[in-house]
């Protein structure tokens, strides 16, 4: 890949990186799993970069791989065999979430309850904070219009009960 | 609080998000490949070589039937084991093409259903085999036709051929429902889901869960 291109995708990367960061903290429940999963996506990007196709908006393209591979993330094993690979080279530094004090709890509390949803609605529910459109949303996931709606409506009842739930 | 007042508040997180992370460019654009590209390239490369083993199976069945070609037990039984090489063939020779279609950047319903094809190769060869048990009787065929020169079934009595018969039939009519429900449509079942999970691991079981979800307000 030529040197334009390399920063070409630096610059949009540098643009758009909070989405890694949105999703790693929504899919993954510890540290180690985030860093990991956010270096799977940076280099999944990278690597599929030479394929992505300028019609798209970036944020879009960078949503489907994102959430593909955090989708289809999976570690057997909670010891982190490759914890040692991952320091090796270090692509990625992530904050620790739960130890960013400045971080409002509004926020926290969006991603607690982000954590409790499941892959497709977690998926869902990132795309729609974004304001993306249903459309987009169904396109970007595969699935119908009227099952993007629905789980909407089924999420926004969700939230609702646990608040409710909460002040009573 | 409800999802609009989430969604503000989560448009409002932006600049905290981008400072929250760090990323090292030069590191990044040297990578060549990463763990789910070295993956799928063990998989093309396993994929590969079980072909190849297929293909010398097909080819030493063939020499078989050639060298002694007559309507006799062990020929159709070499024909019968043929015809399975060949669909384990075909099968392979397809895992390599869905492989090579693998592409992160498709919608997530599409990969995510790849990904199950791919993982579930060993579930597809255990159907394989699994087919092939209600023709147990063509490997014994072959095996004392190679081993001791005997047609077996020539000397089989007919209680005996009628006896093989029956359980063909009824291992075949087993077989098919096994078959028929070890998919990923059926995963809620609990000894479908055991299995899948024994056969091929948890992983498959999550996709399977996971591609059921997608499918389920959709139908």
């Amino acid at each position: 890949m030529n040197t334009t291109k390399k920063k070409l995708f630096a610059q949009s990367m540098e643009q758009h990186k909070g989405i890694v960061y949105k999703i790693v903290n929504s899919y993954c429940q510890n540290q180690d799993d985030r860093q990991d999963l956010a270096q799977e996506i940076l280099t999944s990007m990278w690597l599929a970069y030479d394929n992505y196709n300028n019609e798209y908006k970036f944020s879009t393209w960078m949503y489907r791989i994102a959430l593909n591979v955090a989708i289809s993330y999976y570690r057997k094993d909670s010891k982190r065999e490759d914890r040692a690979n991952a320091n090796d080279e270090c692509i990625v530094q992530i904050a620790d979430l739960s130890q960013e004090g400045e971080r409002s709890e509004e926020v926290k509390q969006l991603y607690r309850f982000i954590g409790q949803l499941d892959k497709l609605n977690k998926a869902i529910m990132l795309l729609y904070l974004e304001s993306e459109p249903h459309d987009s949303i169904a396109n970007s996931l595969g699935i119908s219009k009227t099952n993007v709606a629905t789980r909407i409506g089924r999420i926004k009842e969700t939230l609702k009960n646990q608040f409710e739930a909460r002040e009573s | 609080m409800n999802l609009d007042d989430f969604k503000s508040t989560w448009q409002q997180q932006s600049s905290e998000t981008e400072a929250a992370i760090k990323i090292d460019q030069t590191l990044l654009t040297e990578i060549k490949v990463n763990k789910q590209i070295k993956e799928l390239s063990e998989m093309k490369w396993a994929r590969i070589i079980e072909s190849a083993a297929f293909f010398y199976i097909i080819v030493l069945l063939w020499q078989y039937i050639v060298n002694d070609f007559s309507v006799s037990a062990p020929t159709i039984s070499a024909l019968i084991l043929n015809i399975f090489a060949i669909v384990g063939l075909a099968g392979n020779i397809g895992q390599i093409v869905l492989i090579s279609e693998i592409d992160y950047s498709k919608p997530v319903s599409e990969l995510q259903k790849g990904i199950y094809r791919v993982c579930s190769h060993k579930l597809q060869l255990t159907k394989l085999l699994l087919m092939s048990v209600p023709f147990y009787m063509a490997y014994v065929f072959i095996g004392f036709d190679i081993l001791l020169g005997v047609d077996l079934y020539q000397q089989l009595e007919q209680h005996m051929t009628w006896f093989y018969s029956v359980t063909s039939i009824i291992l075949l009519i087993v077989t098919t429902g096994v078959l028929t429900k070890l998919h990923y449509k059926n995963i809620e079942i609990s000894w479908v889901k055991n299995t899948i999970q024994f056969i091929v691991g948890e992983r498959l079981v999550n996709t399977a869960q996971f591609i059921n979800s997608l499918e389920f307000t959709d139908s």
